[in-house]
């Protein structure tokens, strides 16, 4: 038993109140127990709460422990330079913080846009007299006055209805209103039809209903629930960095502990192996990568925006690329959502528009196309439903004029399935009715054929329902259109009596065609190896000849429609979502989340596209939530990752084809950061191994990690996608952004050779010098600081060959060319300049402890470079092409 | 198990509906209602007259479908009150309402539905109703613990309790999450999840099949408190029947409180069931 099964009289005593209401005292109290009727937010984290916890994650906990340390260094042994080490650490803290916090900070407006669906003021009884009070006071037990404009404050009870009819748009999709009686209703609650839903709209007619569910215990409230509740899981990427600094800050901290040990047995003091322990930890730690992936990301955005896709969060942009199951709407996503009248059934054949028009019994029936019709067509522009336009259109197009007078009209509604409209023609009074064929057929006795009006006999309800079966076969909506002369008297008659021995002039097969560039979009998304399930709340057999005809199925697929899948366990459910080919239809957007949330349990990256208010939960739910930017509402919009402006599953396509291709250029800025490691930590090994001066200093190594590394990064990130982007699977969950590839490539092959260069470079400039083995320099020594600044410069050096090496892993630096991407000069000029003002100006010399160069040295570093690209070039030689 | 079943009603409409969820249990269970009304000293006169409405109401309904029934009222410390009746008329279990403004206090503490549930010598159903249009309960959403004690009365209850509104039972066991230090998150398939479902988890599960209850089962990665709510609302559940919390504070403090959680911000009606007795 439900509150919707029971009658009114049940209903005052389960909510113990009365025709008279509540009173005021018993209101009180209530409100107290139930809380105020409001849409609410349950799990909102503070700012300062995602703020903070940017600075507290594990990589920044290191180093903290860092600065830490670096601070303590100064104060217990000053003048080494500690300080300004350790300000350098915390700049970086700070700048890692901050550009994730941008990142990730998304101003979250979904529960704000849903209470926009409650009123502020409402009329209720109490103490039986009525009252307008704010609609946030409103309890269970209270009894609310409807009238027509009305917002629904809360779910209640239909106890009186004077033709109440209501929109439950926001909360179902379905636009038609429904007319709300007080008799009681065994249907699932949504579909019951003596229930007013908060959120929904009075459309016409008055009444009154008992709440019995305020706030969040309404149906609104729950979506709100859902949609404030459901965690944006960290997103592929989001994973895969954690992993990534996970791996490197233990590496680094493994690696300081060791050589602190190592260091204290070669006899060296506490402060120098202290100071090198900290040269080991930030020399392992990529401190760019972070700031260089979040640009990466934003520059993707701005590429998918001029695409016609508008990401709102900026991790979207890559988990767009790892999806491997897209669940998408029909109408208007990809069809046109513009119908047209294709083809009818008429004097007993299937006949084309064109050809219809020579048919005499053409004529009643664009008549009723033309008059049975609300919508309306001036100066070239359409208005109304989609359908009426498309019958409208079909109608002038055949005969231009036609017009008549309209007496009366029995709308549409969802339950009956047809409209009727009475007409005073020249001929006399008309009734035209148009609608669901199992509607309007049985209203029917007589046949319009050849010009005859015959009888229905069983052999000709056959021929119609033949020619029905046909239309919908080719994914037709299919409506039928009857007629029958009425007397005068009959203006008065009763609905029911009007719709009555009806003249069926033909059916009317219309489609919503597909959008052109679909099916390439679709053959795309195969050859990608993604998963496409199209869920609609058409008709099955509309649904799959869409399907067939955009190429999305190419045998029998396996169809499910919303009642069957209420029904189904999870299990069940599961296994179907195994088959390779799957169409959702008459399917409520309620369903959405339940397909998305078993689909991502079974490991699937899944995107999915929403429209309606319903549609939010299955948006936050989903790796890629997208919303339609035409159609959707504020709602789906906000609990979007992403919004189409165009509503077009094309463009879906293209930017995941545009976050793959972001994904790859990750990969290969993440080679170019990683190489540049080896060239920082050896020279530590060296100093400690070989008792010689340090060749290159802590803030040196973070002028390179967050200086002139950053602008070749960032040109990487803006690499075109390769072609084969879209001819191969998504990537597997299984595998690392740090995958061995690319730490063995970084590590074994790329670095070293840096690391050679810059060793070449420092020694050779001081036996220039005249310095001799073992011995020891000073920090301010000027040879010192050239041989640094020599070492240095050297790794720069060959870090501009690395950049034109890393953008692909097999396809050689030669072949691609060394102008295709004119960011990654602009890249190279910026380091180089850097690289100038880091070696010629005495600013940066103060602050990066470096000297100027003579020119000799330069030419010792040119080598390194070519012989880095050429290695790099016999690999790819023998390495298969993959992806980055 | 239980033949004699305690209601208590106070002036609040939550206790009514609370005291029909006993009405519907004790019918089932072919057990005497007890409704049980005490009144404060400080009870102002109309909420008194309401209560005593409420009791009147509720006894007819009880003789309407032939369930024995006995009201008792009397005024004093209600949970001193309902102790000693309890002790008196050898109650097995008790249903007791807990408000929306006990749930400000942290975890009900200090109100007379805390310390009845702690001290009352009987098993405790304490309510918490936020659907005052939910009439009987179709999908009852169990959330498990990995350790379940006292599993034969908790799943006679849970059986009972849907028998009593021909009701399906739904498990739900919210795990911590796989992970691993370098891997992090480890995502598991639901098979590898009930692969791993605990011992007395589907101790439980065999129990309350040989009472003929109805179950489905699941288990979700994720933080309790959330992963039950979550599930409430998304299936959507009409009531939450789950053990009642027997974590410290300093241990609610560092490890949180699913109980607290989900009583906080249930999106059904909720009850909490203390078993007293294992036979």
């Amino acid at each position: 038993m439900k509150i919707s099964s029971v009658t009114p009289q049940e209903i005052f005593r389960l909510l113990v109140s009365s025709p008279q209401g509540l009173t005021e005292d018993e209101a009180r109290r209530r409100l107290e127990e139930f809380g105020r009727n409001e849409i609410s937010e349950l799990e909102k984290r503070p700012l300062w709460k995602s703020f903070l916890l940017q600075f507290t994650h594990f990589l920044a906990i290191i180093l903290w422990m860092a600065a830490l340390l670096a601070f303590l260094s100064e104060y217990f042994h000053p003048g080494a330079g500690m300080l300004t080490l350790a300000l350098a650490i915390i700049g970086v803290i700070l700048i890692n913080g901050i550009f994730t916090f941008v990142q990730e900070y998304k101003s979250e407006k979904a529960i704000e846009k849903l209470r926009l669906l409650l009123p502020f003021r409402v009329r209720v009884i109490r103490d039986a007299k009525e009252h307008e009070i704010p609609a946030e006071q409103i309890v269970p037990g209270d009894l609310i006055l409807l009238a027509e404009g009305d917002l629904i404050p809360a779910d209640g009870r239909i106890i009186e209805s004077n033709r109440l009819t209501v929109s439950n748009a926001p909360l179902t999709g379905e636009s038609e209103p429904v007319q709300l009686s007080t008799e009681p209703d065994d249907h699932p609650l949504l579909e019951c039809k003596n229930i007013a839903f908060a959120g929904s709209s009075i459309t016409s007619g008055s009444g009154k209903a008992m709440v019995f569910a305020t706030g969040m215990r309404t149906e609104v409230g729950k979506i709100a629930h859902l949609t404030g509740s459901v965690s944006d899981d960290l997103t592929p990427l989001q994973k895969e960095i954690v992993k990534t600094t996970r791996f490197v800050t233990f590496l680094a901290t493994l690696m300081g502990i060791i050589f602190f040990f190592a260091g204290a047995l070669t006899g060296r003091s506490f402060w120098e192996n202290f100071l090198f322990a900290i040269g080991i930890i930030v020399a392992n730690v990529p401190e760019g990568l972070l700031p260089t992936v979040t640009l990466s990301l934003a520059m993707g955005s701005q590429r998918m925006a001029k695409k016609k896709a508008l990401v709102r969060s900026l991790n979207a942009v890559e988990s767009l690329g790892s999806v491997s199951v897209i669940c998408t709407d029909k109408t208007g996503t990809l069809t046109q959502n513009k119908m047209q009248v294709r083809v009818l059934w008429i004097n007993g054949e299937i006949v084309s528009l064109s050809d219809a028009i020579h048919l005499p019994a053409s004529v009643n029936f664009f008549r009723i196309a033309a008059l049975c019709n609300n919508s309306t067509f001036v100066d070239g522009h359409s208005q109304g439903d989609p359908t009426e336009i498309a019958l409208l259109q079909a109608a002038h197009e055949s005969f231009s004029d036609i017009s008549a007078a309209r007496i009366s009209e029995i709308p549409f509604t969802s339950e009956r399935k047809m409209m009727s409209t009475l007409h005073r023609l020249d001929s006399g009074i008309c009734i035209f009715t148009k609608g669901a064929l199992e509607s309007v057929l049985p209203c029917c006795t007589h046949l319009e054929l050849n010009g005859q009006t015959l009888p229905l006999t069983a052999e000709l309800r056959e021929r119609i329902l033949a020619g029905y079966t046909s239309l919908t076969d080719q994914g037709l909506r299919v409506l039928a259109l009857a007629y029958r002369h009425a007397t005068q008297a009959e203006i008065s008659r009763t609905e029911i009596a009007r719709e009555s021995d009806l003249i069926l002039s033909g059916l009317a097969g219309l489609e919503d065609p597909p959008r052109p560039e679909v099916p390439q979009a679709i053959a795309k998304c195969l050859a990608a190896g993604i998963k496409t399930i199209m869920l609609t709340g058409d008709a099955s057999r509309t649904a799959v000849a869409i399907a067939r005809e955009i190429g999305l199925v190419h045998q029998e697929p396996l169809v499910i429609e919303g009642q069957e899948l209420a029904r189904m366990s999870d299990e069940i459910l599961r296994d179907n979502l195994r088959s390779s080919e799957i169409i959702f239809a008459r399917m409520t957007p309620k369903h959405k989340l339940r397909v998305v949330t078993i689909l991502k349990e079974e490991g699937e990256r899944v995107a999915v596209t929403g429209d309606g208010v319903n549609d939010a939960p299955a948006l936050k739910k989903a790796d890629v939530g997208i919303a339609m930017g035409l159609t959707g509402t504020d709602v789906a919009k906000e609990a979007a990752d992403m919004i189409l402006l165009d509503d077009n599953f094309a463009t879906i396509v293209s930017a995941v084809e545009e976050g793959r291709a972001v994904y790859e250029n990750i990969r290969k800025f993440t080679t170019y950061i990683f190489s540049s490691n080896i060239p920082e930590i050896i020279p530590y090994l060296v100093y400690i191994l070989f008792a010689v001066p340090l060749p290159l200093t802590v803030i040196q190594i973070l002028a390179i990690d967050l200086g002139t590394d950053m602008f070749p990064a960032l040109a990487l990130g803006a690499e075109k996608p390769a072609g084969h982007l879209m001819r191969v699977p998504p990537r597997r969950p299984s595998e690392r952004l740090l995958d061995w590839k690319v730490l063995g490539r970084a590590y074994l092959l790329l670095g070293p050779i840096e690391a050679a260069a810059a060793l070449f470079a420092f020694f050779i400039f001081l036996s220039w010098g005249g310095w001799q083995w073992g011995e020891m320099l000073s920090s301010a020594d000027p040879l010192y600081l050239q041989a640094t600044t020599a070492c240095l410069a050297s790794i720069i050096v060959s870090q501009v060959a690395n950049v034109f090496a890393c953008r692909s892993y097999s396809t050689s630096a030669f072949r691609i060319g060394f102008f295709s991407n004119p960011l990654l000069l602009l890249g190279i000029a910026v380091e180089g300049l850097f690289l100038i003002a880091l070696v010629y100006h005495p600013w940066a010399n103060q602050w990066f402890g470096t000297a100027p160069l003579p020119a000799a040295i330069w030419w010792t570093m040119i080598p390194f470079a070519v012989i880095l690209l050429v290695a790099d070039e016999i690999r790819k030689l023998f390495s298969k092409p993959q992806i980055a | 198990m239980y033949k004699r079943v305690l209601a208590a009603v106070n002036e609040h409409l939550n206790s009514e509906i609370t005291a029909r969820y006993a009405m519907e249990f004790a019918r089932s269970c072919g057990a005497k209602l007890f409704i049980c009304f005490i009144a404060d000293k400080s009870l102002p006169h109309a909420a008194l007259r309401n209560a005593e409405n409420a009791v009147s109401r509720l006894f007819i309904q009880a003789e309407e479908i032939h369930v024995p029934v006995e009201s008792i009222s009397d005024s004093g410390d209600p949970a001193a009150r309902i102790e000693q009746i309890v002790r008196r008329a050898e109650i097995d279990l008790a249903f007791v309402s807990t408000r929306r403004t006990d749930m400000k206090r942290r975890f009900y503490a200090g109100s007379v539905s805390r310390r009845l549930l702690l001290h009352l010598p009987c098993s405790v159903a304490l309510v918490r109703v936020v659907h005052a249009g939910m009439i009987r309960p179709r999908r009852i959403l169990v959330p498990l613990k990995a350790r379940i004690d006292q599993v034969q009365q908790r799943a006679f209850f849970t059986a009972q309790f849907a028998n009593a509104f021909d009701a399906r039972l739904f498990l739900l066991y919210a795990s911590p999450p796989a992970a691993s230090l370098f891997g992090g998150h480890i995502h598991l398939t639901p098979i590898e999840w009930q692969q791993r479902l605990p011992e007395s988890i589907a101790a439980f599960i065999k129990t309350l099949q040989q009472q003929g209850a109805e179950v489905e089962h699941k288990v979700s990665p994720g933080a309790a408190g959330k992963t039950i709510r979550l599930e409430a609302v998304a299936k959507p559940h009409d009531l939450i029947l789950m053990g009642a919390s027997q974590r410290s504070l300093i241990s609610s403090l560092f490890q949180g409180n699913p109980v607290e959680e989900v009583l906080r911000a249930t999106p059904c009606d909720l009850i909490l069931f203390r078993p007293r007795h294992e036979n």
